[in-house]
C-alpha cells in the first residue's frame, strides 16, 4: 500500500481511520450480519445494481442498496424494524449480478433471523409456517379433497412423507424444539 | 462423485406437489420411469422445510430441518431426485453447505445426534428436469424419443424459476440471464418454446412474500403473465410447484384483486411430458388446476 504522508498530523490521523461513524451504528451487527450470511457484505460500493435488479424495487419502497448500506454501517434498529425486509422474494437476481461477488439476498435472510431473534415485529405468516411444520412435518399439509384425487391417480391417499410415517414427527419436534422455535413462534402469535 | 451408472433415486416430495398438485407427483414417478429413472419413496421426509418462510426465521433449524431430509436418502445409499425449486433450495443447499462447511457439519450434528442420526455428506441432490437434460443419464434425444403425441403447433413460455439455477456462483448451471436448455427440452417434446420479455423474473412467490403481501406478490406475477402473453404463448411449463401454484391460483386472484384475465394454462414439466408421452389430462389431474387448461388441450389432440 502507498504511505501517504503530507505532513499534516490533523490530516494523517483522519487517513488512518478506516471507519464511518453514525450515531447509532452498532459494529457487533455488522459482524453478525456477516457471520449468519456468510457473504462478503463489507464489500459493497453502493453501486445499486441489485437495486437494479429487483423484482420487488419498482413497486414498493424497498431498496435492497439500502439493506446493504444499513448492513455496512450497522444501522441495526432501521434495519430490523423495516417493514420492507420482508419483502424480498429471495429470487438471488441482485447477487447473480453483484460486481463485488456479495449475495445481498443472503444478507436480508440474516437480517430476519437477527429481527425474529431481537424480538422485532415478524410477519405472522412465517410463524405459522413453523407451527405447521411442527405438528404435521409439512408446511402445506395434505387435506381430503387433495385426497381423493390422489387416489383418482393412483397415488396413496397420503404421500410416504410424515403424512403417512408421523413417527417420524417427534424427532422433527425435538429438532425444532432444541432452537425453542415453536415455543417462540406460539408466544408470539398468542400476543398478537 | 454422483452415482451416474445407478438410475434410482430417493423421490423428496416436498409439500406442494403431493399435497396440491398430486399431477406433479404422479407424472414425475410415470414420465421418469419410461426414461431409465426410477423414482423411489423417502420415507418419513418432510418439508424441506420452506426456504423462504422456514429459513427467515432461523437459518440453523433450516440447516438441521433439511439435514434429516438428507439423512432419511443417505440410509437408504440413494441421491436424491426432486421436482421443486423450493426444495433444491434447501436439499441441495444445505447438503451443499454441510459438505464444505465443518463448522456447520459439528453444529447440525450435535443436534442430530439427539434424535440418533448423523449427516454424513455421502449423496448428491438432483432436480430431475437437470437428470432429464443430462446426457449420462437421459438426455434431450432420449426425451424427444418416448414422445408418442407430439405437442406440434403449440406454443410453449418457460419460467426457469429462482432457486434452480441461482445464485449462480454456487450452482453449476451457468448463465442465468438467459438459460436455454429447458427450452430444448420442451423442443424435445414437439412444442415451440417462445421467448418473452424478463424471462428470468421471479414468479413473485418466494421469500414468505405470498403469505406476507400477496398484493405485492400477485403484481410481479401479473407483470410476468403480460409479457408471457404478449409473446403469444398457449401455456406456461416450469420446473416448481410452489411457481406454478403462484401462476395457477395466482391467476385467480388476479382475477378477484386487478379484474385482469389471462387464461394461460400452467403445466409443470412434468405435466408436459405426460401429455406428450400419451397420458391423458385425467391421469394428470390437469382438471384440478385452478386454470382451465382446456385451450391447451384442444391444441394437442
Amino acid at each position: 500500500m502507498v504511505e501517504k504522508n503530507y505532513g499534516n498530523p490533523e490530516l494523517e490521523n483522519k487517513l488512518r481511520d478506516r471507519n464511518y461513524y453514525v450515531t447509532d451504528s452498532n459494529k457487533d451487527f455488522s459482524a453478525e450480519v456477516k457471520k449468519l450470511s456468510g457473504t462478503i457484505s463489507h464489500m459493497c460500493y453502493q453501486c445499486g445494481t441489485c437495486t437494479g435488479s429487483c423484482p420487488s424495487a419498482p413497486r414498493s419502497s424497498y431498496r435492497i442498496r439500502v439493506f446493504m448500506r444499513r448492513a455496512i454501517l450497522g444501522l441495526e434498529e432501521e434495519a430490523l424494524s423495516d417493514p420492507d425486509l420482508w419483502l424480498c422474494t429471495t429470487c438471488y437476481s441482485c447477487s447473480d449480478r453483484c460486481p463485488r461477488d456479495i449475495l445481498p439476498t443472503d444478507v436480508i435472510m440474516a437480517m430476519r433471523n437477527l429481527a425474529f431473534k431481537t424480538g422485532h415485529a415478524v410477519p405472522k405468516n412465517f410463524l405459522q409456517t413453523v407451527q405447521l411444520i411442527y405438528k404435521t412435518g409439512h408446511g402445506v399439509p395434505n387435506n381430503d379433497a387433495n385426497r381423493a384425487v390422489r387416489e383418482r391417480l393412483g397415488l396413496p391417499r397420503d404421500p410416504p412423507t410424515t403424512h403417512t410415517y408421523p413417527e417420524y414427527i417427534p424427532g422433527i419436534q425435538k429438532i425444532i424444539d432444541h432452537y425453542n422455535l415453536k415455543a417462540e413462534a406460539d408466544r408470539i402469535l398468542s400476543e398478537e | 462423485m454422483a452415482t451416474h451408472m445407478e438410475h434410482s433415486y430417493a423421490f423428496f416430495l416436498g409439500c406442494i406437489a403431493p399435497n396440491r398438485y398430486p399431477g406433479c407427483e404422479a407424472s414425475a414417478i410415470k414420465t421418469s420411469a419410461k426414461l431409465g429413472i426410477e423414482l423411489l419413496p423417502l420415507k418419513g421426509a418432510s418439508c424441506c422445510p420452506a426456504p423462504g418462510a422456514f429459513g427467515s426465521i432461523d437459518l440453523n433449524v433450516w440447516y438441521a430441518m433439511a439435514a434429516r431430509n438428507l439423512c432419511l436418502a443417505e440410509e437408504m445409499g440413494k441421491d436424491i431426485a426432486l421436482i421443486c425449486n423450493g426444495c433444491y433450495k434447501s436439499i441441495w443447499e444445505v447438503n451443499h453447505k454441510l459438505k464444505h462447511n465443518d463448522e456447520l457439519r459439528d453444529g447440525v450434528n450435535e443436534v442430530l445426534a439427539e434424535i440418533d442420526m448423523q449427516y454424513k455428506g455421502t449423496i448428491n441432490v438432483w432436480h430431475l428436469a437437470e437428470l432429464y437434460y443430462d446426457d449420462k443419464i437421459c438426455g434431450v434425444k432420449k426425451v424427444a424419443d418416448s414422445v408418442t403425441r407430439p405437442l406440434t403447433g403449440t406454443k410453449v413460455a418457460v419460467h426457469y424459476g429462482c432457486h434452480l439455477m441461482k445464485p449462480q456462483k454456487d450452482r453449476h448451471f451457468g448463465d442465468t440471464e438467459n438459460p436455454m436448455w429447458l427450452e430444448e427440452l420442451v423442443g424435445a417434446l414437439g412444442a415451440e418454446p417462445v421467448q418473452y420479455r424478463n424471462k428470468m423474473q421471479c414468479c413473485g412467490a418466494g421469500g414468505g412474500v405470498r403469505g406476507y403481501d400477496l398484493l405485492h406478490a400477485l403484481d410481479i406475477t401479473n407483470e410476468k403473465l403480460i409479457n408471457i402473453k404478449e409473446a403469444g404463448a398457449d401455456a406456461l411449463t416450469e420446473v416448481c410447484p410452489f411457481c406454478q401454484l403462484q401462476f395457477d391460483r395466482g391467476q385467480v386472484e388476479i382475477a378477484q384483486n386487478f379484474g385482469k384475465k389471462y387464461n394461460l394454462p400452467i403445466l409443470h414439466f412434468n405435466e408436459l411430458l405426460g401429455l406428450a408421452q400419451g397420458m391423458t389430462p385425467a391421469e394428470l389431474a390437469i382438471d384440478l388446476h385452478a386454470v382451465d387448461c382446456t385451450s391447451f388441450l384442444e391444441k394437442i389432440q
